[in-house]
């Protein structure tokens, strides 16, 4: 294979350690660009019961000593795994006789990132995930403004920034200004295969474990936290009732799931709504499938995932018109936009599509269709690795090459 | 032989005793046909880079302002140590003899640089956490400790002022005694014996880098 491009990943989490979407992410883009003439070493945090180093579809993955230094709080934590991370990486890039690129995901491992960069000469990238300013809307207190100027530091630092949505690319060129033509759009990806697994499975006595036949299942998944818009949905849970019958399946946990089971039980409507906590993977894409509608009811979201899984699920989606989640429904065409924050809009949005069956196929297969173009893994490993090229062809005509 | 002397204090930034002594050992190796270079923090006051008395001094900022603590300042500073140390090693054809690291301050950059670039380093020590914290052991202190340990662990040599210090090197962190070289300031033999400690570093390369 001519000129195999050596990609040195760097992210706190790898699966099995899964804390965020950055590891799945990581996981699934590594894999797809070894498919796509690339080499790729994911250097991560250690795990318990994963070994120091192995071979994952093809993806070097290396875990480093990531608890071996007593923190006083999470960001000092943070900096010590990155002193860490950055020896034992720069150790690796010795016995693998150099790397071409070194690309960091979210200030998480920034510094590792920056000063790997400077030591053996090499371009670093940047994908951020999200940002400090907008997980927090907003800067309070000194220790969010260190994580900002960490972030600012890492986009400053790296040759290009990629962000996986328009909303993305415009939020954070505000937040660290940025020049536009540093900036790359390109999705998250989701893996149809994975569901397609599903594709000729009874699911009938899966689904009975949640819903009774006649009940059409909504289905949300999300951390249960203000920002995910999940008491607007629990809003319009009595509004849709009155039009038809229906399971309300809450897929996920968070810091408002006593609440909002209470309120639930105020309205009388608990043998209408399950609370089913964290599941695994399998038992969640089956669900998917089983679902009638999925909502996504976000008031920020930086991309929206879990609109792109229920698509590949062959879910209709119902979305509020927020963050990435604009840019992934075509309203009518692959799914209905709300207003956010807005439970009437959003039962107009979920009874539509329950009572209209036609409709709502219609919408299945649109959506279905465009998350296979466009959100193909296989395509965002091909856009990924444009970008290691570009670069790699502006970093020859440096000094550095 | 070509030297980097790491330290985050220098004149005219003068926090303790560590300014005042290193300037006195940079201005004796360069008069010595050492070359010196000194990687330290950036004050406003001093430019980024000055040549005198044959010292080469380059200056860093933190790029990161706002902070929680002294460690979270010195971990951010540590890449652009870094940086700096780079330029001078690409800049020299890749030739830089051993880094003198002076406290715990960099000590990161220090063993990054050794595994990435094959450079020595040596751990000159002028205090101990143990001793300017009176043995407190809060997560903070313990980080600083855990970062001191790093040194005393991946350096080729530790150098101390006084035997007293080489025991209690021994004592807190566990280190060979042969490791430890004993060089008091102010003695007719204290820059005799740095220079043969450098000559004994100069050259080889890291042994598991």
């Amino acid at each position: 294979m001519p000129n195999e491009l050596k990609i040195m990943m760097l992210t706190w989490e790898f699966p099995p350690r899964i804390i965020g979407g950055i590891s799945p992410h990581v996981y699934y883009l590594s894999k797809s660009l070894t498919k796509n003439h690339a080499e790729v070493y994911v250097v991560t945090c250690d795990f318990p019961g994963a070994p120091e180093h192995e071979t994952v579809d093809d993806v070097e993955v290396y875990r480093i000593d990531s608890y071996k230094n007593p923190s006083p709080d999470f960001a000092s934590w943070v900096y010590l795994m990155n002193m860490n991370m950055q020896k034992e990486a720069a150790a690796i890039v010795n016995r693998l006789g150099g790397v071409d690129i070194f690309h960091a995901h979210d200030w998480l491992v920034a510094t590792a990132g920056i000063g790997l960069k400077h030591v053996f000469r090499k371009p670093l990238l940047a994908t951020i995930h999200s940002t400090e300013i907008g997980r927090r809307n907003g800067l309070h207190s000194d220790y969010e403004k260190m994580i900002h100027e960490t972030e600012a530091w890492l986009t400053y630092e790296a040759w290009r920034v990629i962000c996986c949505s328009n909303y993305m690319i415009s939020h954070v060129k505000w937040a660290f200004g940025l020049p536009e033509d540093k900036l790359v759009m390109i999705p998250n990806g989701v893996d149809v295969k994975e569901y397609e697994k599903n594709a000729n499975v009874d699911l009938s006595s899966f689904r009975r474990k949640f819903a009774l036949p006649e009940e059409k299942i909504v289905l949300f998944v999300g951390r249960l936290v203000y920002e995910k818009g999940i008491h607007v949905l629990i809003n319009a849970v009595p509004k849709i009732l009155e039009k038809v019958n229906a399971k309300f399946v809450i897929v996920g946990s968070g810091y408002m799931k006593e609440s909002l089971s209470e309120i639930v039980k105020k309205m009388g409507l608990s043998h209408k709504v399950l609370f089913t906590g964290f599941l695994d993977d399998e038992t969640l894409r089956k669900l998917q499938k089983c679902a009638d509608v999925s909502v996504v009811p976000s008031l920020f979201e930086p991309f929206g995932i879990v609109a792109l899984e229920a698509m590949a699920a062959k879910s209709p989606v119902v979305v509020s018109d927020s963050g990435g989640l604009s840019e992934i429904v075509e309203h009518d065409v692959t799914g209905v936009k709300v207003y956010p924050n807005n439970s009437d809009s959003l039962t107009w949005g979920v009874t539509r599509v329950l009572l209209d069956e036609k409709y709502a196929n219609w919408l299945r297969e649109n959506a279905y269709k465009k998350v296979k173009e466009n959100f193909s893994w296989e395509k965002i490993s091909r856009q990924t690795k444009n970008v290691y090229s570009t670069v790699l062809n502006e970093y020859s005509k440096t000094f550095w090459a | 032989m070509r030297t980097i002397i790491f330290s985050w204090e220098f004149p005219p930034r003068v926090v303790g005793h560590l300014a005042e002594y290193v300037r006195d050992l940079a201005l004796q190796l360069a008069k010595h046909r050492v070359e010196t270079h000194v990687i330290t923090y950036h004050d406003y006051l001093t430019g980024e880079f000055t040549e005198n008395g044959g010292i080469k001094t380059h200056r860093v900022t933190n790029p990161v302002k706002t902070h929680i603590s002294v460690l979270t300042w010195v971990l951010t500073l540590n890449q652009e140590v870094e940086r700096a140390a780079a330029n001078i090693y690409y800049g020299a054809n890749k030739q830089v003899d051993l880094m003198d690291v002076h406290e715990w301050h960099f000590i990161p950059a220090a063993v990054t640089l050794k595994k990435a670039l094959d450079i020595p380093f040596i751990y000159s020590v002028e205090s101990l956490e143990d001793h300017r914290s009176h043995g407190a052991d809060s997560p903070f202190n313990m980080a600083i400790k855990s970062i001191e340990w790093l040194g005393m662990y991946e350096a080729q040599k530790i150098v101390v002022k006084s035997d007293w210090m080489a025991n209690e090197a021994v004592r807190a962190y566990k280190v060979p005694m042969e490791k430890i070289k004993v060089v008091p300031p102010k003695t007719s033999t204290w820059l005799k014996t740095i220079l043969e400690t450098y000559k004994s570093l100069s050259g080889k390369r890291a042994p598991d880098a």
